[in-house]
């Protein structure tokens, strides 16, 4: 009986473990291969042993973009999961319909392709009649280069960043919320508790599981945020917005071999998973203690 | 066998896995319309069939290409082109994905620059072994090196389009009081800030180092007689030869005559076409942007050579760019892909040839004697009112494209970005030759280059 369990559990498990492998874990494996050759797709692949590693990490550009990667992502997931929070706490607070809409508003922006979003924002942040500077030119400020300055051009990027992945956190937030149970609240409430209370000490620590699985996706997310830097800066000015993915992509397109946009790639999956590792080491993942 | 397939497996599989990873590389742009092509499916049996992908341009230039694959199709019955139409966005990732599978099609466009490094790589054949010597003789020269290896043809050039023209507003030129075009760099800036008033900037080009990279190697070859490399590739050679360039761009920068910001990519002449600049370094292809879609500016929009730093005139200040037909390396049939490129552009119908020139108004130029000369003549009465000042007084200075790996261009690029941003003209250049060196160094490019 134990046997046949066995042999069904596997049987059961076999589909997704051959298409992991098939689509995972074998271009992983192919993928760290050939990053060890200067490889093309007409010639024998030349091993060069570690020198891919070597370049990649001696070039400044790569560090700079793993780093401003970091930055972005910094800037880019808490607000988003602040603003994600109160507006998931307002809709639970408004009534059905009212709450539709904002759900409904909330979530559009998701759904909307990033490359539209980012020609959109080219549009709002353009230097010579974007929308931005015209606003901005109400209160007598002069006329900016958003996207052109190197002091501005991140900034710049994060704003329609935080947009496009609000919808999905905002919602999956509000699920959170609304699967706390309201006696504690009602406990808290004869306690006289404070909103404040209330949400520091019932709400935040029920939703932790909640907040660890939008900071990994969102962090690992922003960090390889692609389409933003390459539709609206290419990754300038002077290399400001060049984000990980970006410089990866570039070589990728451009260099002559392969061998190095490899390296680099294993590098940033490297760098991205200690961070994940170490967001779940410090945000210790606990199994729900309610019901 | 078992493990070749199981290879080949493994690197489209890998390709596909770096795909993922550089995140949704493979999105096509909206409006962008599907692969379209020539050839009908009519084949003539016993014919060999030959695969053709060329990179979808402008209407008028993608009928041509179906026409003069049509005109050869009927014209004999022992080869069939089967032509593909790529759009711009989807070529890399299909082209990608094509060579993976071992699919790629028996020959395809490419532009200059990608040639010696298809060649290196062992992508393309040399084509010096299909096509006869007598076809290449009307090439001009300093084409024809751009294309060649040690002492091999790998392409066949189509057509070529200078970088950089200045293109002046002349209404804006006469109200001002200034006669025409500047002729020097000091009167250029000087010109740039006369005219700079308002919405209109005084001069627009590059400025940013994507654009930088390629749009400015003839003003790289004006300011210091070289390129930033040595000729065998073994050392950088930025020194202050180059200053004058990074100066005039951090001066007009700085002084407001060009946009904080650029108003569109360099190879954008709308800004020019609308009215926002009074001049604007770009390349010959605004002709035909002006002609079709701003044809009240035409009067009003002048074009000369831009000026030389050295007040040289015969020194080159622009590169020519421009598009060139390979057979890939792994096609079965090279000998049939080679006769349809020596058919078609290299003398077979120069008639049917000079229709793309006409079809694009003579905003490009042929690498063939014998054609330009019939090109630059019709010009004389066409609708291209400049036409012949770029076939005579650009065409004929200009320099090759560069061949070196990109990374150079762009390490260049981001000094003169750097400079123009404000940061010291020395520090930028030294920045510069640090990183070339680097680069050199990382890619043992010393010695690679091609003779």
């Amino acid at each position: 009986m134990s046997a046949r369990s066995n042999v069904m559990a596997y049987a059961m498990l076999a589909p997704i473990v051959v298409l992991l492998t098939i689509f995972v874990v074998w271009p992983v494996v192919y993928a760290i291969y050939l990053s060890f050759y200067n490889w093309s797709f007409y010639t024998p692949p030349i091993p060069v042993g570690w020198r891919n590693y070597v370049n990649v990490l001696g070039d400044r550009t790569f560090i700079e973009s793993v780093g401003r990667g970091l930055l972005f992502a910094i800037i880019v997931v808490p607000t988003q999961l602040v603003i994600g929070f109160l507006f998931a706490s307002l809709v639970k607070t408004v009534s059905g319909k009212i709450a539709t809409i904002l759900k409904v508003s909330i979530y559009i922006p998701t759904i909307i392709s990033g490359v539209i979003a980012s020609i959109v924002f080219v549009l709002i942040y353009n230097y010579q009649g974007g929308i931005l500077n015209a606003f901005v030119g109400i209160f007598g400020v002069e006329k900016q280069a958003w996207l052109g300055n190197a002091d501005t051009a991140l900034a710049a990027l994060t704003v329609p960043a935080v947009w496009l992945g609000l919808g999905i956190g905002t919602l999956i937030m509000l699920a959170g919320l609304v699967d706390i149970p309201t006696s504690y609240y009602e406990a808290a409430d004869l306690d006289g508790a404070s909103w404040f209370q209330k949400t520091f000490f019932i709400t935040i620590p029920l939703m932790r599981n909640i907040f660890l699985y939008l900071l990994i996706a969102g962090f690992t997310g922003a960090v390889q945020q692609f389409e933003l830097p390459l539709v609206m800066t290419d990754g300038g000015p002077l290399e400001r917005t060049l984000l990980p993915n970006l410089y990866i992509f570039q070589h990728f397109r451009n260099d002559t071999y392969v061998g190095y946009s490899i390296a680099a790639a294993i590098l940033l999956m490297l760098v991205l998973g200690s961070i994940s590792a170490g967001i779940f080491r410090v945000l210790n993942s606990e199994k729900a203690v309610d019901g | 066998m078992r493990s070749t397939q199981f290879r080949a497996m493994g690197i489209v599989a890998a390709a596909g896995a770096i795909a993922l990873t550089v995140a949704a590389c493979g999105s096509g742009t909206p409006g962008q319309p599907a692969d379209t092509g020539g050839g009908g499916d009519d084949v003539p049996e016993g014919a060999t069939s030959v695969e053709f992908w060329q990179l979808s341009f402008q209407d008028v230039e993608n009928d041509w290409y179906t026409d003069a694959i049509d005109a050869f199709n009927s014209s004999q019955e022992d080869i069939h082109v089967n032509l593909t139409q790529v759009p711009g966005d989807a070529w890399e990732q299909r082209m990608t994905a094509a060579q993976a599978a071992g699919n790629a099609p028996d020959m395809y466009t490419i532009a200059y620059n990608g040639v010696i490094s298809a060649a290196t790589t062992g992508q393309i054949v040399s084509l010096s072994d299909h096509i006869e010597d007598d076809v290449w003789s009307d090439m001009q020269e300093n084409v024809l090196g751009s294309v060649s290896m040690d002492g091999a043809h790998y392409a066949f050039p189509m057509l070529v389009e200078p970088s950089s023209v200045l293109w002046y507003r002349t209404d804006l030129f006469e109200a001002a009081g200034i006669d025409g075009p500047p002729t020097t760099w000091e009167e250029l800036q000087d010109y740039a800030a006369q005219l700079t008033t308002g919405d209109v900037y005084g001069f627009g080009s590059a400025q940013a180092a994507g654009d930088m990279g390629w749009s400015t190697w003839g003003l790289q070859w004006n300011v210091a007689g070289h390129l930033p490399i040595s000729d065998d590739w073994s050392q950088a050679e930025v020194g202050d030869e180059y200053a004058p360039l990074l100066q005039a761009w951090q001066d007009m920068y700085a002084a407001g005559s060009m946009p904080q910001q650029a108003l569109a990519g360099y190879a954008d002449a709308n800004p020019m076409g609308q009215g926002q600049l009074a001049m604007n370094m770009g390349g010959s292809w605004f002709a035909s942007v002006f002609i079709n879609d701003f044809p009240e500016m035409v009067e009003n929009i002048g074009a000369a050579p831009m000026p030389s730093f050295h007040g040289d005139p015969a020194a080159p200040t622009a590169t020519l760019g421009g598009w060139t037909w390979v057979v890939d390396a792994k096609s079965e049939v090279p000998e049939e892909a080679a006769t349809v490129i020596a058919s078609i552009l290299g003398g077979g119908d120069d008639e049917h040839l000079l229709e793309y020139f006409e079809g694009t108004q003579y905003s490009k130029y042929s690498p063939r004697s014998a054609v330009n000369d019939a090109l630059v003549e019709a010009a004389a009465d066409s609708e291209n009112p400049w036409a012949s000042m770029i076939a005579s007084e650009i065409v004929p200075t200009a320099m090759p494209e560069a061949s070196y790996p990109w990374d150079i261009s762009l390490a260049f690029a981001t000094a003169l970005e750097q400079a123009m941003q404000g940061t010291d003209v020395s520090t930028a250049l030294a920045d510069a030759e640090t990183e070339i060196n680097r680069l050199i160094e990382a890619n043992q490019l010393a010695g690679t280059a091609p003779q």
